[in-house]
């Protein structure tokens, strides 16, 4: 989560928020979210589970 | 308890250990750290009904209580309450925002358990006067030429 935080925190144009799936049942299970951390870009799940920071930051410019 | 043993609400603004004592002195320690002021707004509104077996709380109440509590921990951080304010599809959230700008940066649903520890991390990078992020990695940002939207959900276990 905190990359994601990290990254909004760094660009005016990066949001990041983190969603308790458990509350928000209903989006987590439109968004397929069996496992967590799922993390979605721009609306679109994109991939599951921690990476290191060089990864992430690859994985979601490359989502954009 | 009053003094017919009734349990009375709790004030918005009535301190709550939300940490274990060890646990409190080391965030203390580190909310000492903050290089800049941080505003918690607390955003609450109508909840989603949550999943069957999901513990009975007042969702939007403990979120006040972690907020309130982690405001309680440092001069640098404090905390505000709205209903449905503009910007917040789902309550309970909190907002973290540098300085009280809003930055993009929320949590939607109650932190606890594990999840305590995502808001505070959230946080102490708020309150840095510069990005955590690796240079390669804010050269790469910067690169950016659309908004973006990062959503991550998680679980408090």
């Amino acid at each position: 989560m905190l990359l994601a935080y990290r990254c909004a925190l760094a660009s005016p144009l990066v949001t990041a928020t983190a969603i308790e799936a458990n509350e928000f049942p209903r989006l987590a299970e439109e968004l397929e979210v069996w496992s967590v951390p799922r993390i979605v870009v721009g609306g679109v799940p994109r991939w599951d589970g921690s990476v290191p920071e060089p990864v992430f930051v690859a994985r979601v410019l490359a989502s954009s | 308890m009053d003094e017919d043993g009734a349990h009375q609400p709790r004030s918005y603004s009535e301190p709550v250990a939300i940490l274990r004592p060890d646990e409190e002195t080391k965030v203390r320690e580190l909310l000492d750290g903050l290089e800049r002021p941080v505003e918690l707004l607390v955003a609450l509104g109508p909840e989603e009904t949550p999943l069957p077996g999901a513990r009975d709380l007042d969702f939007g109440a403990e979120a006040v209580k972690i907020a309130t509590g982690l405001a309680e921990l440092s001069e640098r951080v404090s905390c505000r309450v709205e209903q449905e304010p503009e910007g917040f599809p789902r309550f309970p959230a909190i907002s973290i925002r540098p300085e009280g700008r809003d930055a993009g940066v929320r949590y939607d649903g109650l932190p606890w358990g594990y999840e305590l520890g995502s808001l505070i991390g959230g946080v102490l990078d708020a309150g840095r006067a510069e990005p955590a992020l690796r240079p390669e990695s804010l050269e790469a940002l910067a690169a950016l030429d659309r908004e973006l939207a990062l959503d991550v959900f998680v679980t408090p276990t």
